[in-house]
């Protein structure tokens, strides 16, 4: 998943960086409200979080100038007033959450993921597609309700997968939100994952979670379980 | 808005005195012409009669102490009875010597004659009372009559009714002159008053204005009288509207300015907590750390509950704007909708349209957006708002939920205005603590009730200030 983060406030915007990157996600940052409009148009993100005191362009209007580019990525607002004249402000210009000032790294990741599956239009943290269970909070994976022990990549892969069920994804597309830098990505490294996740969740051969669609990239294509 | 105890208004006070002064003026310039006027006829009376007298002498003759008419008296009134003028001749003693013919049947009341004698060539002018009780005016003149050592007096006397009746038509007249002009006078003075003053009515109209919102500052032309007090006003006004942005802003930035490095610190010690797993001491570290971070959570909720307060216990209730209540709940409505998107609320508002809250739209939006955020965080899956207009006047915002509720014991706690927030309970959100903030300083209420969804009821009532001045 890639984030944009827009801080002006360089400390602040490290621990983000870290603690984001920490928890798995790919993170671009911007210290001023032009570069982060520059970066939200020309890239595609999955979440941008905006600090709305910003030089440059503050935040409620690099929220409307990215709406405007119809950029549709959930964006979470930090506010350091945290009155609601404010929150309304800013969630009017289009963003989707606030969080106010100062903040614990847990609650940012809690928002940006609960902001991420509402997005690919979940309601529950649990995505469940037939016997598989992703936990998007625990970031954990259970086959049948037993565990399945994935690494840090192979979980995205799969999490990224199943946020776009039904959906193909290209390749392309998959190293852009999978990957921090370009020279990572190799399409061989991810058939490769692909395989393996496969051999993880499917070892009967009997599921097919992950359809290859020729020349177009993958679909994660099993029947929605109920949610909890 | 005080209460207005008016003694006298303007036009009351100058009224009074200026009508005082229109009275007395009239009155007096009526008494005054009155006295002339009488005078003026008295002194014609007597001018009258002493020619009278001098044609008297002209005809009288005396021998040995008999008073005759030698001649005809070019008067005929005195030959004829009860004519109206009598000719009198009395000797020093008072003692009557002759009288005209036509005061054979005159006699005049007790007392009448017994006036003194004039001196010789004297003339004495009064009024005298017949038996009928008609009013005479008598004019006496002392003689010396040749050969006789003591002196006459020959009198005069003229029925008074005439003249009088001329002095009442002059009265009767002067009255209803002075009456008109009274009159004209005060219906003047009352146009005036009003014309005059209307730049005052006019004022406070523009103020009242002001105070509801729908304008901004005095614009009329005023008169220069008025025109340093219109100027000081607006002065007045807009140093008070530029202090409350300035005050605002000033918060802003020291909002920004400590919640910044507050972030700061917090960030590093959740960092410091995560990476310190492999350090020595872990378990003395980590209780450290968290000791840090209570007192993070502490400070950070100190500045966040003042500067609320602070922002909120502007005066707002003197020149406060309109604020229309449906457009801000359903603002605020759409954006909790938006961030409890994930929770499927079924949410239930009732607004009547036109309802209109007079006071800062930040502190109605702190309110509510705090009372419907504790509202989504607690409710299970129904949330109600219902906004109106009161009996009384007052504004009224119902907001329930259906989730655990709020014990009885706890009501009073969680609505405590801690002026200190290092009272609140650690964990406790400032929310509602600011509710009941602003709302004393609105001298509102909140009161919390159990809903009939299950769940908690919070009551906020805005008593609305009178739209019209107290005065009636």
């Amino acid at each position: 998943m890639r984030l944009l983060i827009v801080e002006d406030e360089d400390v602040l915007r490290q621990q983000l960086e870290v603690g984001l990157t920490q928890h798995g996600f790919i993170v671009d940052s911007a210290s001023e409200g032009r570069n982060g409009l520059y970066y939200g148009t020309e890239y595609d993100y999955d979440a941008a979080i905006i600090d709305l005191g910003l030089p440059g362009i503050d935040g409620i209007d690099l929220i409307k100038q990215l709406r405007q580019a119809r950029r549709a990525f959930p964006i979470l607002i930090l506010t350091a007033r945290g009155d609601w004249h404010e929150k309304v402000k800013g969630l009017n210009a289009g963003a989707d959450d606030y969080v106010v000032k100062p903040y614990h790294l847990e609650e940012i990741v809690a928002r940006v993921n609960a902001l991420l599956r509402r997005a690919a239009g979940f309601a529950n943290s649990s995505l469940e597609f037939g016997p598989i269970q992703l936990d998007l909070s625990a970031k954990r994976v259970a086959l049948y309700e037993k565990p399945v022990d994935l690494t840090a990549y192979e979980y995205k892969l799969l999490e990224y997968l199943m946020l776009n069920a039904g959906k193909v994804v290209s390749k392309a597309q998959l190293t852009e939100h999978l990957y921090a830098q370009d020279h990572d990505r190799d399409s061989n490294v991810l058939e490769v994952f692909v395989r393996r996740l496969r051999q993880k969740l499917d070892p009967s051969q009997t599921l097919n979670p992950i359809e290859t669609v020729r020349g177009q990239g993958y679909r994660f294509d099993l029947e929605q379980g109920a949610e909890k | 808005m005080s209460a207005h105890q008016s003694r006298y208004s303007l036009r009351v006070r100058m009224l009074v005195v200026l009508g005082a002064v229109l009275l007395l003026f009239l009155g007096f310039t009526g008494i005054a012409l009155d006295r002339a006027y009488r005078n003026s006829v008295e002194g014609g009376a007597a001018e009258r009669l002493q020619i009278q007298v001098y044609l008297l002498l002209a005809a009288l003759e005396q021998e040995a102490g008999e008073f005759f008419v030698i001649e005809d008296i070019q008067e005929p009134r005195y030959a004829a009875i009860n004519s109206g003028l009598y000719g009198f001749v009395y000797d020093a003693a008072l003692t009557e010597m002759w009288r005209s013919d036509s005061a054979l049947t005159l006699s005049l009341s007790q007392g009448e004659q017994s006036s003194r004698i004039p001196e010789v060539g004297e003339a004495i002018f009064d009024t005298v009372i017949d038996s009928n009780g008609e009013r005479l005016f008598r004019f006496s003149y002392g003689i010396l009559w040749e050969g006789v050592e003591t002196p006459f007096s020959v009198s005069v006397a003229e029925l008074a009714a005439p003249y009088f009746s001329e002095i009442r038509d002059f009265r009767r007249s002067l009255g209803r002159w002075l009456g008109g002009a009274t009159a004209l006078l005060l219906i003047l003075l009352l146009v005036l008053l009003r014309w005059g003053l209307r730049p005052l009515a006019r004022l406070s109209l523009e103020l009242r204005n002001i105070e509801r919102g729908i304008s901004q500052r005095l614009t009329g032309d005023y008169p220069d009288e008025l025109w340093a007090v219109t100027e000081n006003l607006n002065r007045l006004i807009d140093s008070e509207r530029r202090q409350r942005e300035r005050y605002k802003t000033t918060l802003a930035d020291l909002a920004h300015s400590l919640k910044t490095p507050l972030s700061v610190a917090s960030g590093a010690v959740d960092t410091l907590s995560s990476s310190s797993l492999s350090a020595p001491n872990l378990e003395e570290g980590n209780a450290q750390l968290l000791v840090v971070k209570q007192a993070l959570e502490r400070m950070d909720q100190i500045v966040a509950y003042q500067l609320q307060r602070a922002v909120s216990t502007q005066n707002h209730a003197t020149l406060a704007l309109r604020v229309n209540v449906a457009t801000a709940v359903s603002e605020l409505l759409a954006v909790l909708e938006k961030v409890y998107a994930g929770r499927r609320f079924i949410v239930e508002s009732q607004c009547d349209e036109g309802l209109q809250f007079r006071g800062d739209e930040r502190d109605l939006l702190e309110v509510l957006g705090n009372t419907l955020d504790n509202a989504f965080k607690y409710g299970a899956a129904r949330i109600r708002l219902i906004a109106k207009q009161g009996d009384d006047g007052a504004l009224e915002f119902y907001i329930e939920d259906d989730g655990p509720g709020i014990s009885v014991e706890q009501r009073e706690f969680v609505l405590q205005r801690g002026a200190r927030a290092d009272t609140l309970a650690q964990g406790q959100g400032i929310g509602l603590a600011v509710v009941s903030d602003i709302m004393a300083s609105y001298q509102g209420s909140v009161t919390i009730e159990p809903s009939d969804l299950g769940g908690a009821k919070f009551v906020l009532t805005f008593p609305q200030p009178e739209t019209e001045p107290a005065r009636k």
